[in-house]
């Protein structure tokens, strides 16, 4: 039985959602896309506050949104736990009410949120003498002590230092059997807090799957640059495809019609001179700018084809690589993997 | 931020004049002799019955001018239009007109006046309770345009969010709505119980003008004003002192017009 069972579409403004997705029990589910995807609509479709157009959604397997067969389950009948990216604080009521407003919400259950969350000291303040990173976590901490089937977090890390990043982790861990929908922005916190990674854009699941899977086999240009990778717009025709800049790259495989060309960082080899060999793409670029990246370096080039090269220091070193430095960039056509735009 | 000379000039103009008649009442107010005439019956009686009468109105407007508010501001309901105009009718209907009506619908052989006659004993002309409902009548606008206006400029977001907490709507309204609604309701009642309080045309067509039962502040006054002039001027004066001694402690927040958030 799912924690969230939902095939269905609805509408907020000019946007049409079409969703299917399930969330299992205990199961951490990061939603990524870009601005203006339906992240929200999505959350609020799941809280009641925005009725499904058609389709179904089921909560814990009791039928919560058919609007086919005119069931609609209102929010406060639902078992979910909603952190707006706005917290929405009561403000007239103290940081202690905020958490323990849910009328499910135990004193004991209160308590222990405050202390595991570090807000224990801020509870006889009104929410307006909190800081950002304080009104997230109050706001977290009053969603969880409705003790919800369902968690819904919206960009929950956004106004959070480290420290308070690391204790909202540890709530997600201590879950239980509590499901989790994470809406962010960042790849890497839905790399490493999440089971499964599911991206929206414009209203339609694009991908869904494992953080590596996403990672190593992105399927939409946006999760193409959430990888870091580089990505292309092109005219595939045959073996060989024309950037919107008029450049030829040559292709492992054949494709016709617009795509998008995917280009890992680290299969660009840069040289001090023109190679030659097996590569079939070389061209002669201009170092723009360099980005230390844990051990290795970014290297932003610009040229025929603008693209980001990833090489370790040494090779900084040995290339002579400053920004305005010239430089010849090649990738192999085996590396390079074509979608459909 | 510093105003424009021209606009400063009348801005200032306009103060003065809204300040020269009380000027001129304290002008002639009877200084030496002003604690016998506030010792008088005739100033003391109508005062504490225009302070029972405006404040037994506020509090019947409170509670029946919230649901009304609310009804008006989230209801969606035909001829909505319609209910807001008859609700603020009283507010731009001449006073007497309003008592006029009152006296058609609810004096003894009215349209309702007469059924509460014969089944209850029930008369409102020329009651004291006659009177409450008239400053009921009046004032009952001004409360609901205030409580509507901050009703409708919303506390949705902040309702929905506790209704996901699984807060039943009853525990919405009594929890979110209400407290938040505290200000608007508090300006809304300075403004009915003003309203309540000044009421003179509507009150003395339809409660008439007796001693110790309906004649309050507004109508000794005027009452006074042919016979004693002295105790015109103290009586004046007392509903100066009482309606200024509750606008100064209300100050800006409980006004209905929103100051800018800094």
């Amino acid at each position: 039985m799912s924690a969230v069972h939902l095939a269905g579409t609805t509408r907020a403004g000019d946007l049409m959602l079409d969703v299917e997705l399930n969330i299992e029990p205990g199961e951490t589910v990061a939603l990524l896309g870009p601005n203006g995807a339906g992240k929200t609509s999505l959350l609020r479709a799941l809280t009641g506050l925005l009725p499904l157009t058609g389709g179904r959604l089921d909560l814990s397997g009791s039928t919560t949104d058919v609007p086919g067969e005119g069931v609609f389950i209102e929010s406060h009948r639902r078992s979910i736990g909603w952190v707006p990216q706005d917290c929405l604080l009561f403000p007239h009521l103290t940081v202690k009410q905020n958490v323990g407003f849910s009328p499910r919400a135990t004193p004991e259950r209160v308590e222990q949120l405050l202390e595991v969350l570090g807000i224990t000291e801020l509870a006889d303040r009104k929410p307006d003498a909190c800081s950002g990173g304080q009104a997230q976590r109050v706001a977290l901490a009053r969603a969880v002590a409705a003790d919800p089937k369902v968690l819904l977090l919206d960009e929950p890390t956004a106004a959070l230092d480290i420290d308070s990043r690391h204790l909202i982790d540890s709530l997600i861990e201590d879950r239980g059997d509590r499901a989790t929908l994470l809406v962010t922005h960042d790849p890497v916190e839905a790399a490493t807090t999440a089971d499964r990674i599911v991206i929206l854009e414009n209203g339609h699941v694009t991908h869904a799957g494992s953080p590596v899977e996403v990672r190593t086999r992105p399927r939409t240009r946006y999760a193409a640059s959430l990888a870091g990778l580089n990505t292309i717009a092109a005219a595939a025709n045959g073996r060989t495809a024309t950037t919107t800049d008029g450049t030829i790259v040559v292709l492992g495989e054949p494709a016709t019609g617009p795509v998008h060309l995917v280009v890992p960082p680290v299969a660009v080899a840069l040289h001090r001179t023109a190679p030659d060999g097996s590569p079939r793409n070389v061209w002669e670029a201009t170092v723009t700018e360099l980005q230390p990246a844990f051990d290795r370096v970014r290297v932003v080039l610009d040229g025929p084809l603008p693209i980001v090269a990833e090489v370790t220091p040494a090779a900084v070193e040995v290339l002579g690589l400053v920004p305005g430095a010239s430089v010849w960039a090649a990738v192999k056509a085996t590396e390079i993997t074509v979608h459909p735009a | 931020m510093r105003a424009p000379r021209p606009i400063l000039a009348v801005a200032t103009v306009a103060v003065i004049f809204i300040s020269l008649p009380v000027v001129g009442l304290l002008q002639r107010t009877p200084w030496s002799s002003l604690d016998e005439l506030l010792s008088r019956d005739s100033v003391i009686q109508p005062l504490l019955l225009s302070l029972l009468v405006s404040v037994i109105a506020v509090l019947v407007v409170v509670v029946i001018g919230t649901p009304l508010a609310w009804t008006m501001a989230r209801v969606d309901m035909p001829g909505r239009r319609i209910v807001r105009a008859l609700v603020l009718l009283p507010m731009v209907l001449p006073p007497v007109v309003g008592g006029t009506a009152l006296l058609f619908a609810l004096g003894r052989r009215g349209l309702i006046g007469q059924w509460l006659d014969q089944w209850f004993g029930l008369t409102l002309p020329f009651t004291t309770l006659g009177a409450v409902v008239t400053a009921v009548f009046v004032a009952l606008p001004f409360y609901v345009i205030a409580v509507e206006g901050a009703l409708e400029s919303g506390t949705d977001d902040l309702e929905q969010m506790a209704g996901t907490l699984g807060a039943e709507p009853m525990r919405v309204l009594r929890r979110i709505t209400l407290p938040r609604l505290l200000p608007a309701m508090g300006a809304g009642m300075a403004l009915a119980w003003a309203r309540a309080l000044g009421e003179f045309g509507a009150t003395i067509t339809f409660a008439g003008n007796l001693p110790g039962r309906t004649q309050t502040l507004p109508l000794a006054t005027f009452l006074a004003l042919e016979s004693d002039t002295e105790e015109a001027m103290a009586l004046s004066l007392v509903m100066l002192i009482v309606s200024l001694a509750v606008l100064i402690p209300m100050r800006d927040r409980w006004m209905p017009v929103r100051r800018r958030e800094q």
